[in-house]
């Protein structure tokens, strides 16, 4: 074998696999690239939990956040104060939609009632608008600018830094 | 020698001629809709899960997943258009198998230079001069000689 082969091997051998080692530290494994960020959000018909329908075209024309949650789900507890807040502080250039994720409508009536009802819309989900929306798991949020973009997306339970970076995203706030 | 290569490689040929061909036909009836749902919620991840197949979970995310394949394949679908929605919605995460070629053939072709690699190695071992005994002058053999002969003793 040559000599400067003999150098080469160590790189070769050694690069990739130190590659594949620490190109990931700091990646969380957890987190899932969303590719509905940047598309229009799905179309949609359901009934909400006071037994109104609410569709897509309904949302037009206002930026909206919207908020997958379970009242099985304990970090659900953690964000609604979020939640309840931004209504308080946003309430007219915002709208809030709740979706009600595998659960049934009288847990979610009994969860609402207990943690605080922020009379904005919650919808009844059997999975399908879950699915669409490609969601992994409740708390889940999804912000929508006003043309009905999909701008940004929170995994897991929002806190008041993560819901400003999401509203300054569909231009609330800030 | 030569006469009795042929026949075995004429053989050999032949039998890998008919394993591809065998290969290739695949199952003679087509999968039925219920089985074309299982093997897709095989190759699905379950999104609320770690590591577990839509398949093998049984958390209401995999469930509704598992709803929609049927749904979608009685609809008229194909097994590949429901996986694509999947993958529209979930991005390429969702699907257990890599879909990269690359993934494939890195391994194949670190096998096959290690097999080069060794090759070569080996051959220039067996290539190499072996050395020439090494010439003992008179006095040294004298003194082994006699060192043998003491032991013997």
């Amino acid at each position: 074998m040559r000599p400067w082969l003999r150098w080469l091997i160590l790189p070769v051998l050694v690069g990739p696999v130190g590659w594949l080692l620490f190109a990931n530290i700091g990646v969380d494994p957890r987190t899932i690239p969303s590719q509905l960020v940047g598309r229009h959000l799905p179309a949609f018909s359901l009934a909400t939990l006071d037994g109104a329908t609410l569709t897509d075209a309904d949302l037009a024309g206002r930026p909206a956040v919207i908020n997958f949650w379970a009242s099985w789900c304990v970090p659900c507890v953690d964000e609604h104060p979020v939640l309840l807040d931004a209504a308080a502080r946003f309430g007219g250039d915002l709208r809030i939609v709740g979706v009600v994720y595998h659960d049934t409508p009288d847990a979610a009536r009994g969860w609402l009632g207990r943690y605080g009802d922020g009379g904005w819309p919650d919808l009844v989900d059997d999975g399908s608008l879950a699915l669409d929306f490609g969601v992994t798991g409740p708390p889940e949020t999804y912000f929508v600018d006003a043309g009905g973009v999909i701008r940004h997306r929170v995994v897991g339970p929002l806190t008041t830094v993560s819901m400003a970076e999401g509203l300054a995203a569909i231009g609330v706030g800030g | 020698m030569r006469a009795r290569v042929w026949p075995l490689a004429a053989g050999v040929l032949i039998a890998a001629a008919a394993l591809v061909a065998v290969s290739s036909l695949g199952p003679s009836t087509p999968p039925t809709r219920a089985a074309q749902a299982a093997t897709l919620a095989g190759e699905l991840r379950c999104p609320d899960c770690q590591g577990l197949s839509v398949a093998e979970s049984r958390t209401a995310a995999a469930q509704a997943i598992r709803a929609e394949i049927v749904a979608q394949l009685s609809a008229g679908r194909s097994a590949d258009e429901a996986r694509q929605s999947f993958v529209d919605r979930y991005g390429d995460w969702i699907l257990l198998r890599p879909t990269a070629p690359l993934v494939w053939l890195v391994p194949l072709l670190a096998l096959a230079g290690a097999l080069v690699l060794v090759t070569t190695w080996m051959l220039r071992r067996r290539a190499r001069p072996v050395s020439a005994p090494a010439t003992v002058d008179a006095v040294t053999r004298g003194r082994l000689d006699e060192e043998t002969e003491a032991l013997d003793a």
